[in-house]
């Protein structure tokens, strides 16, 4: 009924009456019945699309475990673990390999609370590289963090 | 000498006559200041306890300045269908501030144009990476139709059944759009009725929505965590309003205006191509129609039309509906929960009730009441902006079908 361009031009009930059983039970069926019809249409659409634009993306990726980067020119700075202090004291560490997509918004985020940092200190880091520490003898990375900035010639 | 004493005392008997003052302490004119007063607590609902400000503080304004009498801003004569349609050219001529600004609405104008900018707004790719979501979205629209069999079995006409079942849409413009097209005019309910009604639910879904949610699942529900959505290429992202426009309008025609409005805008915002359109669209054209749509729909609550038993119906019913709506959401998310064993928590079902993203965060927040760690916000998204599709669709099912 919906369907048909030429049955739309005369609406099926009249605005200023009443409505009675019938009119109000068929009125809800075909509701949703059109509701949920149109809206599965839509998800079927979306999951042809969702594995054409799948496949699509897949091919274009490259997958990079370990990141280096070099945005500003500034003093530079030192990797994920050590403390941020104006001395680097860097504290390499085997990288863990990760998915690309978590690595890259992980390494984001270190990035931007590093030059928050900065710039509430003053000065400007440069990142130029970022790894992921493992444990060292099953004391925690913040541990031994701790231990470098206590044990700093000052 | 008397003549000029003459002369003062009809000319501020005169005045006094045409003044307002006196005719709300004439026949009827208690009516106004019932409404004066109601639109009192609008303000303070809008002002003090923050509900949906920005645009119940147009309504209660517009109702103020409707129901002030002898001000001559609006005539709900104006609007009464002669022959099936406005006399717009009396409108024209005889019409006052705010029967020009209403222009814009009966023409079904400012609608759309709104979700023009909700498009803009919106982020789809929580729904495009969970289609399913959609199913959840159309569920909640039961609560649309699931009123309108209460509002038609009260006595309600098709059409006031219809507009009042549209407020379960728990979409301002939307619920605008067909009261519009579907009241006439003349009768005992306004287009003001129904805005109010539907943007103080709205403003209440936080109130509305835990208890239901909390009465209809079970906690171990509750503390489903669900699989992390997949990233959504841009190419999908540009493609979808496009295709959304195109499969909607051409099975729901009268749904096209809302729908294609809104798709627009999202693609304006995906396409990226069009800064500054986007910029105009989220902030000064949304805001200039936000005031305009207001005011003007607030002006229809005038005290002669609107002081009836059925404007308590609707507010009654309006909170009947989203309570339905929450309801149905709930119900297909607990059908999903058990079809796909587990991995859908049933809480995002009622943000099908399109009142976006409070219905999404109302979710994460029942969810997190049962598990701290779960974080069910990016989940509810999707059904909460399916539902915005789905509560357009619905409004064309009512608009094509009834006259």
């Amino acid at each position: 009924m919906f369907f048909n361009p030429f049955i739309l031009a005369e609406k099926v009930l009249v605005g200023t009456e009443k409505l009675n059983a019938t009119q109000i039970i068929a009125m809800t069926i075909i509701g949703l019945l059109v509701v949920f019809s149109a809206l599965l249409i839509l998800v079927i659409y979306l999951t042809i699309s969702d594995s054409i634009f799948r496949n699509a993306g897949k091919s274009g990726k490259p997958k990079k475990p370990s990141v280096e980067k070099k945005p500003a020119p500034a003093k530079p700075a030192p990797s994920k673990t050590a403390p941020v202090k104006q001395k680097p004291a860097p504290k390499p560490a085997p990288a863990a390999p990760a998915s690309s997509e978590d690595e890259d918004e992980v390494v984001a985020v270190i990035m931007a609370a590093i030059a928050a940092m900065g710039e509430a200190d003053g000065t400007q880091y440069k990142v130029r590289s970022v790894k992921q520490v493992t444990r060292n003898n099953g004391k925690s990375a913040w541990a031994q963090a701790g231990r470098v900035r206590a044990t700093q010639p000052f | 000498m008397s003549g000029v004493l003459d002369f003062f005392t009809n000319t501020l008997g005169g005045l006094w006559s045409d003044s307002g003052l006196n005719a709300l302490f004439s026949a009827g004119g208690y009516k106004n200041l019932i409404m004066i007063l109601v639109s009192f607590v609008f303000m303070y609902l809008a002002i003090a306890k923050g509900f949906e400000p920005l645009l119940l503080l147009p309504i209660s304004f517009g109702m103020l300045l409707t129901n002030l009498p002898m001000a001559g801003l609006y005539h709900p004569e104006l609007w009464v269908l002669v022959d099936g349609h406005v006399n717009y050219g009396e409108v024209l001529k005889e019409g006052g501030l705010l029967d020009i600004l209403y222009l814009g609405v009966k023409l079904q104008l400012y609608p759309p144009i709104i979700f023009l900018g909700i498009g803009c707004m919106t982020d789809f790719s929580p729904l495009i990476a969970n289609p399913k979501s959609f199913l959840l979205g159309a569920a909640a629209q039961g609560g649309i139709f699931f009123t309108f069999v209460v509002a038609g079995l009260l006595g309600f006409t098709a059409a006031e059944a219809g507009s009042i079942a549209i407020i379960g849409g728990a979409d301002g413009p939307t619920a605008i759009y067909v009261s519009t097209r579907l009241l006439t005019g003349g009768g005992a309910i306004t287009t003001g009725n129904i805005a109010l009604a539907a943007y103080t639910y709205m403003a209440l879904v936080p109130i509305i929505q835990p208890p239901i949610m909390r009465f209809m699942t079970t906690k171990k529900e509750r503390t489903v965590k669900m699989e992390q959505l997949r990233t959504v290429s841009k190419t999908e992202r540009i493609v979808f309003p496009i295709a959304v426009t195109i499969i909607v309008s051409l099975l729901v025609p009268s749904a096209a205006p809302l729908v294609g409005m809104l798709m627009f805008g999202n693609l304006l915002k995906e396409s990226g191509v069009a800064a500054r359109l986007i910029d105009t669209a989220q902030n000064a054209l949304m805001n200039i129609i936000t005031i305009f749509l207001g005011i003007s729909v607030g002006a229809t609550t005038k005290a002669d039309q609107i002081i009836n038993l059925k404007f308590g119906g609707v507010m009654l019913l309006g909170v009947i509906a989203f309570s339905l709506g929450t309801a149905c959401g709930l119900v297909f998310g607990k059908i999903m929960y058990r079809v796909t064993k587990g991995k859908v928590n049933p809480l995002i079902g009622s943000a099908g009730v399109s009142a976006v993203p409070m219905a999404a965060r109302i979710a994460q927040k029942v969810g997190a009441e049962a598990d701290p760690t779960n974080f069910l916000l990016m989940h509810a998204m999707g059904p909460n902006v399916a539902g915005v599709i789905g509560s357009a669709v619905a409004a064309g099912v009512l608009l094509s079908v009834i006259g």
